[in-house]
């Protein structure tokens, strides 16, 4: 950007008075374009912060605070909205969130990660098909999901369990995780696999100490995405509890819909639901990408 | 695909089996099996007042000529093109902005990243407090000053507005991530010949980027589809399809249907239909990448 070889080119054909005021209408059209990509940035930011910030703000408010229009930027903030959370019972949906969240990583990881390696391994026609199913649940629509397991668990006696929710996040969880390590092990080197094989270690050895630890910076990603599926799922939490085993998001829908709005409550649970992912975003901004796209994009 | 070395290649198929089998019979388990029971579901007359056994393909007709579903389908259908096209313009503009040498260009990717791991749910509510006409800051406060006296989540037109808006907050940054992995994947050298050549901004836009990109691009828009169509969340905090029916998308109907009138049967076709339509939508945006490239 900052030299210019095609300019230097044109200067010794053009006369020096005009090749001046020419570089000048350049660079002046350069700067006039770059304050305009920082304008649209700055735009952006702010429509991408202002809600979040308005939110976490409004849960310091008083209920008249929040109430008030026009919106009050200077008050005397308070705890009591966040007292409210930890005194009126509505913390346990967060310890049902992170249960839900941790138990989905490790059944998930548990099942996938053999799995992931047999199928990266095999090769022909049936493994191609094995792959593009285990790929294709991963597209179903989540109302598909929750109506025949809504029906299940009603006939089991398990609606508004932990069980129901941690299964029917399995649904997506599960294939998610397979179909991702699988692309990862297709890549790694076989090498290190071959010399155990030889050494007469067993396929379970060889996953465990051959495979494994090459492939943990991905094994933590995929674990770290289970994670935020389940505390952000909605639908499927909602559907299948009521009170008992209600997850942070499905508290949150269930706050905002009742008629006498309580805002900072609302806005300090939000708060709290959002923790995780401050805490996150900058680990996983490397690995989402390719988490999220299912490996389509490298 | 790498060669398989020998070693490899000399263990027979059945020695995978034991590792294959556990996450293979838990897959069927948590997918498969409820698919089949939900097709058995939908032919299955399953009101609370009349349980009336097999009801062959009843469901799926008085489903298909409802006069509501209709509606909401034609209301997924601007929904969908408009979260759509607005969400992946945006992000495409976003990540070719941030691939220039900028200032904080690292902090504002990380940042842009945010509404990728805030719940939707979140996402709804905080546009919801903003857009209300009793507490909002644009509701009650910003709007009204601009003579705009609407509540916008009690007008159709406006709350259809309010949730796109809210669904490309929460999912933009989703789009701008991939393209902007697209992007980097470029040579760079492409961007020098295209320079030296005396090629500006749009004619490198059009003439490289985009159909360097297109792949990338097909990625981002069948997820963006697939995802939009089954958009619930947002929808259902800001205005839980209201007002009236103004923003019942066919998830919300699906939920009233199975979950408020409790009728199962029908709401087991609504979901079988819209498994058909994940499938149609998803194989006719691969089809078409086949055909363009």
């Amino acid at each position: 950007m900052r030299s210019d070889p095609a300019g230097a080119g044109r200067a010794a054909v053009l006369s020096l008075p005009r090749q001046a005021a020419a570089d000048v209408a350049a660079q002046v059209q350069r700067r006039v374009a770059r304050l305009g990509l920082y304008a649209f940035l700055l735009g952006y930011l702010l429509f991408i912060l202002f809600p979040l910030l308005w939110l976490w703000l409004s849960s310091f408010k008083t209920r008249q605070d929040a109430l008030a229009v026009p919106p009050r930027l200077l008050f005397s903030p308070t705890w009591d909205a966040w007292e409210k959370v930890f005194t009126a019972g509505i913390l346990q949906p967060f310890g049902t969130s992170v249960l839900v969240a941790t138990s989905n990583i490790i059944v998930a990881l548990g099942l996938a990660l053999p799995t992931a390696y047999a199928l990266a391994r095999l090769r022909g026609p049936g493994k191609e098909r094995l792959a593009f199913w285990v790929l294709s649940t991963r597209m179903a629509p989540a109302f598909g999901v929750v109506v025949p397991v809504y029906t299940m668990m009603r006939l089991l006696g398990l609606l508004d369990t932990r069980l129901a929710v941690t299964l029917a996040h399995l649904a997506f969880n599960l294939p998610f995780a397979i179909w991702l390590l699988m692309r990862y092990f297709e890549h790694l080197p076989p090498e290190l696999e071959e010399a155990a094989l030889v050494d007469g270690a067993t396929r379970w050895q060889v996953l465990r100490f051959a495979v494994i630890p090459p492939a943990l910076p991905m094994v933590v990603a995929v674990a770290i995405l289970i994670f935020v599926f389940s505390w952000n799922e909605f639908v499927l939490a909602f559907i299948l509890t009521s009170t008992e085993a209600q997850t942070v998001p499905a508290l949150v829908a269930s706050l905002a819909g009742t008629m006498s709005f309580d805002w900072p409550l609302i806005c300090a649970v939000s708060s709290g639901a959002m923790a995780p992912a401050f805490g996150l975003v900058f680990l996983v901004q490397r690995h989402i990408t390719q988490g999220l796209t299912l490996g389509a994009v490298q | 695909m790498s060669v398989q070395p020998a070693a490899l290649r000399r263990a027979p198929e059945r020695e995978w089996l034991p590792l294959l089998a556990p996450g293979i019979l838990g897959l069927a388990a948590v997918t498969l099996f409820p698919g089949l029971y939900l097709l058995w579901m939908s032919t299955q007359g399953l009101q609370v007042q009349a349980p009336g056994g097999f009801v062959g393909l009843d469901n799926f007709r008085l489903l298909l000529r409802s006069p509501g579903f209709r509606e909401a389908l034609v209301t997924t259908l601007i929904f969908v093109t408009a979260s759509t096209a607005i969400s992946l313009g945006l992000g495409l503009a976003l990540a070719l902005a941030l691939t220039e040498p900028l200032r904080g260009r690292g902090l504002m990717r990380t940042l842009l990243t945010l509404p990728l791991i805030v719940p939707p749910v979140v996402a709804g509510f905080a546009w919801k407090f903003l857009f209300s006409s009793d507490v909002g800051v644009i509701g009650a406060f910003l709007l009204p000053r601009l003579g705009i006296g609407v509540a916008p989540l009690g007008t159709p037109r406006l709350a259809m507005a309010a949730v796109v808006v809210a669904d490309i907050w929460s999912k933009t940054s989703f789009m701008f991530l991939i393209l902007l992995a697209g992007l980097q994947a470029i040579p760079p050298f492409l961007y020098e010949a295209a320079r030296i050549d005396g090629a500006g901004f749009w004619t490198t836009l059009r003439l490289i980027t985009l159909p360097l990109l297109r792949g990338v691009l097909v990625v981002a828009l069948i997820l963006r589809v697939l995802d939009a169509l089954n958009t619930f969340d947002v929808i259902f905090v800001m205005t839980q399809g209201g007002p009236g029916t103004a923003t019942q998308t066919l998830t919300i109907l699906g939920w009233k249907i199975g979950f408020t009138y409790f009728d199962l049967g029908q709401a087991a076709a609504l979901a079988v239909f819209m498994m058909l339509l994940t499938v149609a939508a998803a194989s006719a945006l691969i089809q078409r990448t086949r055909d363009a490239v």
